[in-house]
């Protein structure tokens, strides 16, 4: 990028160092803009959507059409609202917290590519970049509910640490077998690896196809969300880590697992569902790959919406046994058969 | 490892299922009725807020005693001709709503309205004034030819 912007006749003049400064400062202003905005539209959307399942409208007034400024106006709010904290918080970890759980969600919305040309670093372990920066999220709930000095920001807490660890294991060896067949981390790679007809795509490729799975429902325990909101269940812990946060703050938890959100959908995309290619060769030119591949993403944002209403949360030793005991054997055997199959066929 | 594979069926099924059910609901007009623009049509007898068509109110004060819980109050100052009602108000605060205040009314002026949705913010703003500036109570037209040939 630092390129493009040494072109710009006003800034030819600047020394290199500079340039790559301020194009670093650039696309993180413009990655920040989009989630937040993006952030706000999900939420939005999710209120729709929980609306008309349950036969009723959701926002409607703010914004004039469908209430579509509803989470401006509540992000306003928000912003106004009193900082409150609890009188025995531990407070760096306190503080921390929301901005761990933010910059989780927002390194890695840097190597998601939108196009070939699109994408804010393309790293050649992107995969592994992602997997690692959405990590970064559990050390924020971690530091939430121990700071907090809340029973239940701590139960949530707990329950989110043990729940995100050992969901990121099937998460990773369910990506394993098409890293193999692509032979790269990086996920334009595996992206290009899809081009052409939809039946390129890994999800129709039957080797990859249990991959898919174990991938989408682990990554609706790694971003929290029905069915495995277990650290938030309002039922039972309040609201889980986050029960003692108000304004601003609160907003950064909320707006960074709807980030969050978005980047395992967007993974998803990349992985399995042709990234920016719409699986019909005329219609992919290089100006509407970033409409396909955030169109895809959306897609599986609102599944995920979707299944948040319809699908009643498990319990916590039924989580335990979803991912140790059925995830685990299965992605392993998984990847045991693809290689075998890989090294039989070559 | 029967039960294993079966399990993983039955999930997979039952969350389909599931979601086809959300998706049909979602294709369905809700049920939520956009309260301030949209209202239910009420039934002839609602009984809203009682409402007094001053200019065809005798101030015969029936209503007032009528009223179970004493919340209309008449007030009127002159004699004969003179006769003024300088003040008809209605307590909303006390009112049960019970209608009975309508049955006497000689000009069926005191009526129950259709309106509901009068929320204030003091108790006081729910004493509602009828009477501005003191005004001639109405006289049917029989009883005013009695008084003129009366004159
Ligand atoms: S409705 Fe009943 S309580 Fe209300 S003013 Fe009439 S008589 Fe009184
Ligand atoms: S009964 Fe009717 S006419 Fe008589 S004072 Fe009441 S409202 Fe007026």
């Amino acid at each position: 990028m630092h390129e493009t912007l040494s072109n710009l006749p006003l800034l030819s003049g600047l020394p290199a160092q500079v340039l790559v400064v301020l194009a670093m400062v650039s696309a993180g202003g413009i990655i920040l803009g989009c989630i937040a905005v993006g952030g706000m539209f999900f939420i939005w959307s999710e209120r729709k959507v929980a609306g008309y399942i349950q036969s009723r409208y959701g926002p409607m007034y703010v914004g004039g059409w469908h209430g579509v400024l509803q989470s401006l106006a509540d992000g306003v709010k928000l912003l106004l609202k009193e900082d409150i904290w609890p009188e025995k918080a531990d407070k760096p970890l306190w503080r921390m917290a929301p901005l761990l759980v933010f910059l989780g969600a927002f390194l890695s919305f840097v190597v998601l590519p939108f196009g070939p040309n699109f994408v804010g670093a393309n790293l050649d372990i992107g995969l592994f970049y992602v997997m690692a920066t959405s990590s970064l999220v559990v050390m924020g709930v971690i530091s939430a509910g121990w700071g907090s000095n809340n029973k239940w920001a701590l139960y949530g807490a707990l329950r989110g640490a043990a729940q995100v660890i050992s969901y990121e294991i099937p998460l990773g060896l369910a990506l394993l077998p098409v890293v193999m067949s692509t032979g790269s981390l990086n996920l334009g790679t595996i992206i290009q690896a899809q081009a052409g007809w939809i039946h390129n795509w890994h999800l129709l490729n039957p080797l990859f196809f249990v991959s898919f799975w174990i991938y989408v429902i682990s990554s609706l325990a790694e971003v929290n969300r029905v069915p495995f909101d277990l650290p938030e269940t309002e039922s039972e812990l309040v609201s889980g880590y986050h029960t003692e946060y108000t304004g601003m703050k609160f907003a950064f938890f909320f707006l960074g697992e709807y980030a969050d959100m978005f980047v395992v959908s967007a993974i998803g995309v990349t992985v399995f569902l042709g990234g920016w290619y719409s699986g019909i060769p005329a219609l992919d030119v290089p100006a509407l790959f970033p409409l396909i591949f955030i169109l895809k993403s959306f897609f599986l944002v609102f599944v995920q919406i979707w299944l948040r209403w319809t699908l009643p949360r498990l319990r916590v030793d039924q989580l335990m046994y979803v991912c140790w005991k059925v995830f685990i054997p299965i992605a392993l055997a998984n990847l045991l058969l693809y290689g075998v199959i890989r090294t039989v066929l070559s | 490892m029967v039960k294993f594979v079966t399990d993983i069926w039955d999930t997979f099924s039952t969350v389909f299922k599931g979601m086809g059910i959300t998706a049909r609901y979602m294709r369905k007009k809700p049920v939520t009725q956009q309260f301030p623009e949209e209202r239910w049509a009420l039934p002839d007898r609602f009984r809203g807020f009682v409402h007094n068509d001053v200019p065809r109110c005798t101030s015969c004060t029936l209503c007032a005693k009528a009223c179970p819980v004493d919340c209309i109050y008449i007030e009127m100052e002159g004699k004969g001709k003179d006769r003024r009602m300088t003040r008809f108000a209605i307590d909303y605060n006390k009112c049960i709503w019970c209608s009975l205040c309508t049955e006497p009314c000689p000009t069926n002026c005191i009526t129950m309205s259709h309106d509901y949705d009068h929320s204030v913010y003091l108790r006081e703003k729910l004493v509602y004034e009828f009477v501005g500036d003191p005004v001639i109570p109405f006289k049917p037209k029989k009883a005013a030819r009695e008084e003129e040939a009366e004159a």
